[in-house]
């Protein structure tokens, strides 16, 4: 055998040295597309298996269906917080702040958290989101003056969390909104602001001043997303995109209620979303009430979200029942997207998405348990 | 310079290929379930022995393939200076490497695939450990197959006995 394939191989020019240095080039190439080929996915997967159990390890320790009924019983607002103090993510913060502060400061880190732990690909997008508290704490800020309370009052309202939080701090004793924009001047919000500013001292609101504020957050969030160039990005735009829609439908809905025209409404809307695109939004905005908004949705996949809570809408005559079914469908659509890439982005949209729900809905219990003898029944009904 | 026979410098690159492409699957599985771990371990320190059966399972394909290896070593004749191998059973070397070099190759990455994400689940409801172990020890058998065959072709193809 050895000296037949010597001899065909001697026929053809070829000695045996040189046949196994073939061998061993052709060994190599095959073993080097077999690396890139399989090992590319595994690359993809790579980042995201830290991360990943980390934030299933917080998830595992959300409370459960059974846990919230529990909290939904407590007779007061005390028992509530006792009933968070057993458990170690919320318990530290009990321990100094009150439960609204806690709640705020615990989803603040849990975003600071994301950030920190998220993958460089989609990193940009998450330390946007942990930007919330730096908006919240300088709409706190401009409420307070609003309303005219002093510096203790209006360092209460802070939420202590965000990258801002000293600079935003230093500004309670400020005494004016003008002053506290002049002041935010050279950061991020300073130039955001200063364009609202004008509309804010004609019509004396501070809706333009929340709505630039809002309007910019959602916009860079967006914009962090735009170029979907993998699978892991398409979620994460899909979720993002979600989110900007439903912020400007509750808007629309909400002014719409109010009886606001479309001049008025564009203003303060952020002018192009992901389904609802610029023309569609128009479309929106010139609708004469609520119901036309619903039907003018036609063909978009908000359109049965709110034709479902159209009929309660009709009985109660409140808006606030649009807005829960628009916050459900965004905690479904989380939930199906997170079970689109269990080995990249989904676990961490699923994780944040829970958070906030449960976050929420504590909030809605804590508020909830300060009336006297408020039924639990109507407690359950509110929460997401 | 040593007299080495075609045979067994064939036997040399089965033996390579054998280690080589079992070792890489084995180390990508095995630092993709370590990936999980960490993260596991570092948000719930109980943890850390269950992050470790599951970072050791993508082990044993490196075990195979360095098994394989050290068997065409032997009885090519490289270690132990026995006689040297015919280029026929040579050939036959490279077929057995290739045979748990590939293998391991797609069980090891599959199997650190499956332990990182049983990690992530235990992590998240410790009922999910004896789940997660049975998953993650699924894509062993593709390992063994070619472990076995390995062993077949080694017998049959005249390097062992």
């Amino acid at each position: 055998m050895a000296d037949e394939i010597t001899s065909i191989l001697e026929t053809i020019g070829i000695t045996p040295e040189t046949f196994i240095v073939f061998m061993i080039v052709v060994i190599m190439v095959v073993g080097a597309i077999v690396v890139i080929v399989t090992t590319r996915p595994i690359l993809d997967i790579y980042p995201y298996l830290n991360p990943i159990a980390k934030v299933r390890a917080r998830k595992g320790r959300l409370f459960s269906e059974k846990q919230i009924t529990e909290i939904v019983d407590a007779n007061n607002t005390g028992e509530v917080v006792n009933y968070l103090r057993g458990f170690p993510d919320y318990a530290p913060y009990l321990d100094n702040y009150s439960l609204d502060k806690a709640l705020d400061i615990q989803l603040a880190d849990t975003y600071d958290l994301i950030y920190r732990i998220a993958p460089k690909e989609i990193k940009k997008s998450f330390k946007i989101m942990s930007k919330k508290t730096d908006i919240y704490n300088i709409k706190s800020l401009i409420i307070a003056k609003e309303v005219g309370f002093n510096a203790d009052e209006t360092r209460d309202l802070l939420i202590p969390s965000g990258s801002m939080y000293d600079n935003l701090e230093a500004l309670v004793d400020s005494d004016n909104i003008t002053s506290i924009v002049t002041a935010l001047d050279g950061t991020e919000y300073g130039s955001v602001l200063e364009d609202a500013l004008p509309k804010y001292e004609e019509t004396n609101m501070i809706l333009p001043l929340e709505a630039a504020l809002d309007n910019y957050y959602l916009k860079n969030l967006l914009a962090s997303t735009e170029v979907p160039a993998d699978e892991n990005k398409q979620i994460l735009f899909s979720y993002v995109g979600t989110q900007v829609d439903i912020a400007n439908l509750k808007l629309i809905i909400r002014a719409k209620e109010d009886g606001l025209d479309y001049n008025t409404i564009s203003s303060y809307i952020l002018s192009d979303g992901y389904q609802l695109r610029e023309w569609k939004l128009k479309d929106l905005m010139e609708s004469q009430d609520v119901s036309n908004i619903v039907s003018s949705l036609e063909g978009t996949k908000y359109a049965n979200i709110l034709s479902d809570a159209l009929a309660e809408y009709t009985e109660k005559g409140n808006v606030s029942v649009f807005e829960k079914a628009l916050d459900s469908y965004l905690a479904k659509s989380a939930n199906s997207l997170a079970l689109k890439k269990p080995l990249g982005i989904g676990p961490i949209i699923g994780y944040v998405s829970k958070k906030e729900t449960e976050i929420r809905n504590l909030k809605i219990i804590a508020r909830a348990k300060r009336e006297a003898n408020y039924p639990a029944s109507k407690i359950m009904e509110m929460l997401i | 310079m040593v007299e080495i026979a075609l045979g067994t410098a064939l036997a040399a690159i089965g033996a390579g290929v054998a280690i080589g492409f079992a070792g890489l699957g084995s180390g990508l599985g095995q630092g993709m379930a370590a990936a999980g771990s960490v993260g596991a371990v570092a948000e719930d320190s109980e943890m850390f022995s269950k992050g470790i059966i599951f970072s050791a399972l993508p082990e044993t394909q490196a075990i195979y393939g360095f098994l394989i290896a050290i068997l065409l070593l032997v009885f090519s004749g490289l270690l132990g200076g026995g006689a040297g191998l015919s280029t026929t059973a040579g050939i036959v070397a490279i077929g057995v490497g290739a045979s748990i070099g590939f293998a391991g190759l797609g069980s090891g990455m599959g199997q650190g695939i499956a332990a990182a994400s049983s990690v992530g689940a235990i992590v998240e409801d410790d009922e999910m450990f004896s789940r997660g172990i049975i998953f993650s020890a699924l894509p062993e058998t593709q390992a063994i197959y070619g472990f076995l065959i390995a062993i077949l072709l080694m017998v049959f193809g005249g390097i062992l006995g």
